[in-house]
């Protein structure tokens, strides 16, 4: 008789609600916790995926030697003194330099400060958002699009001279609030918001701001001479990986130098893999749970119908059968509990103000582990409950 | 002794030293096919246990087991089968499952034997309409009377075609007039069926219609 172990379920279905929906939020949130870090992977990539778009052939990321690159250490260069470098064969002729800061800042946006990652760069250069993604004339496959409104102006580079007044203008992204027009304030200097980008946020889920190098430099920096990262642009048909190799060894000044895979995995490493692993610990603590919670109430369950059980052994059931007939209740349940987690995940993942990216990938893994560690967890109190003494039967104790 | 079921000098001790009791001791006995045999005794004196291991239920301490022409093997044999195949049992608790309707219980029971689908059904149906229930198919346990369910008790006892149902004082928590109609069905499976009922009972009126009445004192069979 197929449906005994359903209309058993139907009769103590309080419990078996309760466990469906403590299994379906474990699954939630070990779901919620992958998807989190998924996100703050794919935020960790963009930036520097987007340069590496706009260099179309490769890039080399310099940083202060000793640094590991400005994403984990403390870097200042000047980049006058790498000059040099653009005779390096491998070096695209065009673009062959381009200063970068990339740094995170505290502005304060209508009188709260506010934690943000300021991006400077030359517009004619590497870095970041040019008049090609504006949204109203630019080309939605640059890789910075879109940007309403327009790009600040640029400064003089060049010929900078202490009379030349960097131009007060950023793009600011719009998770932090601002409209084209109004201010915010760095380091005490006010800038207005000339543009805006959409979603260019770190990992964190720290707004971008975009501004010219000079107006960094004058703000977070404080001088006119350093800056924290120059890109160098890979020519075509050269490999990056051999051309940070010949940078290391040709600069005129000591560098670190890293392809922009390496500077994604420093990034990932840095800000995800080595924080976050305290969030892998929990989620393996999350399984634990899910499996004592089966453990539990199928003991618990088995115990209390230890004499049905008896019974049922008393008129011949085997400890297979009874075995059977338990775990068929334990897959059932962990399965339906499984299966609401993940439809509730995915639901939170549309309406989540963070980027939670689930894949159903993952979703068929965490599934799969769910119900098989369940399954085992419930095999081991359903085999207990299989103990138990038919006696029972004519005792009924 | 040539019957159904055949015990030789068996014993059940339970507990060791001290504390040990024997429950059975050293018991020979043989129930028949189609025979009604009554097992009396005081409270505590070993009924149950024995026919728990006639039934194949409990393990005894000693001595061996003949069921159906064969030796009961306890190392290597699987007791459920010989329960599932051989065996019916009551109880006093009528023990229903509670969640089950009165069909259900007896098509449980046909489930372990293997018996599934229509014919499963077909069969429970027969079963609970020859002990009296055709219009209470459909009633859980709850909705029954202990009369009632100690029926339905019964009809999963047969479930399987057993050839011996053993009952453990299938009386005793029914009234009078339940009691009197419960013994009138035992009677009538038994001549009915052909199948040997071995019940433990203190009912004066099933004693008197017995093939044969055995006693129990202190684990030992006076009268066999």
């Amino acid at each position: 008789m197929r449906s005994v172990f359903i209309k058993d379920m139907a009769y103590r279905k309080a419990r078996i609600v309760l466990t469906v929906i403590s299994i379906a939020v474990l699954v939630l949130l070990i779901l919620l916790m992958g998807g989190t870090m998924n996100g703050m992977r794919k935020k960790a990539r963009a930036y520097v995926q987007s340069v590496e778009q706009q260099a179309g052939t490769g890039t080399v990321w310099l940083s202060s030697e000793g640094s590991g690159s400005s994403f984990a250490g403390f870097s200042l260069i000047n980049s006058e003194y790498l000059e040099v470098l653009r005779r390096l064969e491998g070096v695209d002729r065009e673009i062959p330099l381009s200063p970068l800061i990339f740094a995170l800042a505290r502005p304060v946006i209508k009188g709260q400060e506010k934690k943000a990652i300021v991006v400077a760069y030359r517009q004619d250069k590497l870095g970041g958002p040019s008049e090609r993604d504006l949204e109203s004339t630019g080309d939605p496959s640059s890789p910075f699009y879109p940007v309403t409104g327009n790009v600040f102006r640029s400064s003089k580079y060049e010929d900078y001279r202490p009379t030349d007044i960097p131009p007060p203008e950023v793009v600011a992204d719009e998770w932090l609030g601002l409209e084209i027009g109004e201010t915010l304030e760095l380091s005490g200097k006010e800038l207005r918001v000339v543009g805006k980008t959409r979603n260019r946020v770190f990992v964190l889920d720290e707004p971008m701001i975009f501004m010219d190098i000079r107006t960094a430099q004058s703000t977070i920096l404080d001088n006119i001479i350093y800056v924290n990262t120059v890109l160098v642009k890979v020519a075509e048909g050269y490999s990056a990986v051999q051309l940070a190799n010949d940078i290391k060894q040709n600069s005129p000044v000591a560098v670190d130098a890293h392809t922009g895979d390496q500077i994604v995995k420093i990034i990932l490493a840095n800000y995800v893999d080595e924080p976050m692993k305290i969030v892998q610990f929990l989620r393996v603590l999350l399984w634990f749970a899910a499996v004592l919670i089966i453990v539990m109430i199928t003991y618990v369950t088995t115990m209390e119908k230890s004499r049905e059980i008896g019974v049922l052994k008393a008129i011949g059931a085997s400890n297979k059968y009874v075995v059977y007939l338990i775990l068929k209740q334990v897959v059932t349940m962990t399965s339906t509990g499984v299966v609401l987690g993940v439809i509730l995940a995915f639901l939170a993942t549309w309406f989540s103000p963070i980027i939670i990216i689930v894949s159903v990938s993952e979703a068929i893994l965490v599934a799969i582990i769910t119900i098989v560690i369940c399954s085992y967890g419930g095999y081991v109190a359903a085999n207990r409950a299989a103990a138990v003494d038919p006696m029972i039967a004519f005792r009924g104790r | 002794m040539n019957g159904l079921v055949e015990s030789r000098n068996l014993t059940k001790q339970f507990g060791e030293g001290h504390e040990a009791v024997v429950a059975v001791n050293d018991v020979n006995m043989s129930i028949n096919q189609g025979e009604l045999l009554v097992i009396m005794g005081e409270s505590g004196s070993g009924k149950t246990t024995l026919i728990s291991i006639l039934g194949c239920i409990l393990q005894p301490t000693s001595g061996s087991l003949i069921i159906d022409g064969s030796e009961v093997d306890y190392e290597s044999q699987d007791l459920s089968e010989i329960r599932r195949k051989k065996v019916g049992f009551v109880f006093q608790l009528f023990n229903l499952i509670p969640y089950l309707t009165a069909l259900e219980n007896v098509m449980v029971a046909m489930d372990i034997g293997g018996i599934k689908g229509p014919e499963a059904e077909e069969k429970a149906r027969e079963l609970l309409t020859q002990v009296g229930l055709p219009d209470r198919l459909n009633h859980r346990p709850s909705q029954l009377s202990g009369g009632e369910q100690q029926r339905v008790s019964f009809a999963r006892a047969l479930a399987n075609d057993p050839l011996i149902v053993f009952a453990d004082e299938p009386t005793a928590n029914l009234d009078s007039r339940n009691s009197a109609s419960i013994m009138e069905l035992i009677q009538s499976l038994c001549r009915e069926r052909n199948i040997a009922f071995a019940v433990v009972t203190h009912d004066a009126h099933l004693r008197e219609n017995a093939d044969r009445i055995i006693e129990m004192e202190d684990g030992r069979v006076l009268d066999a």
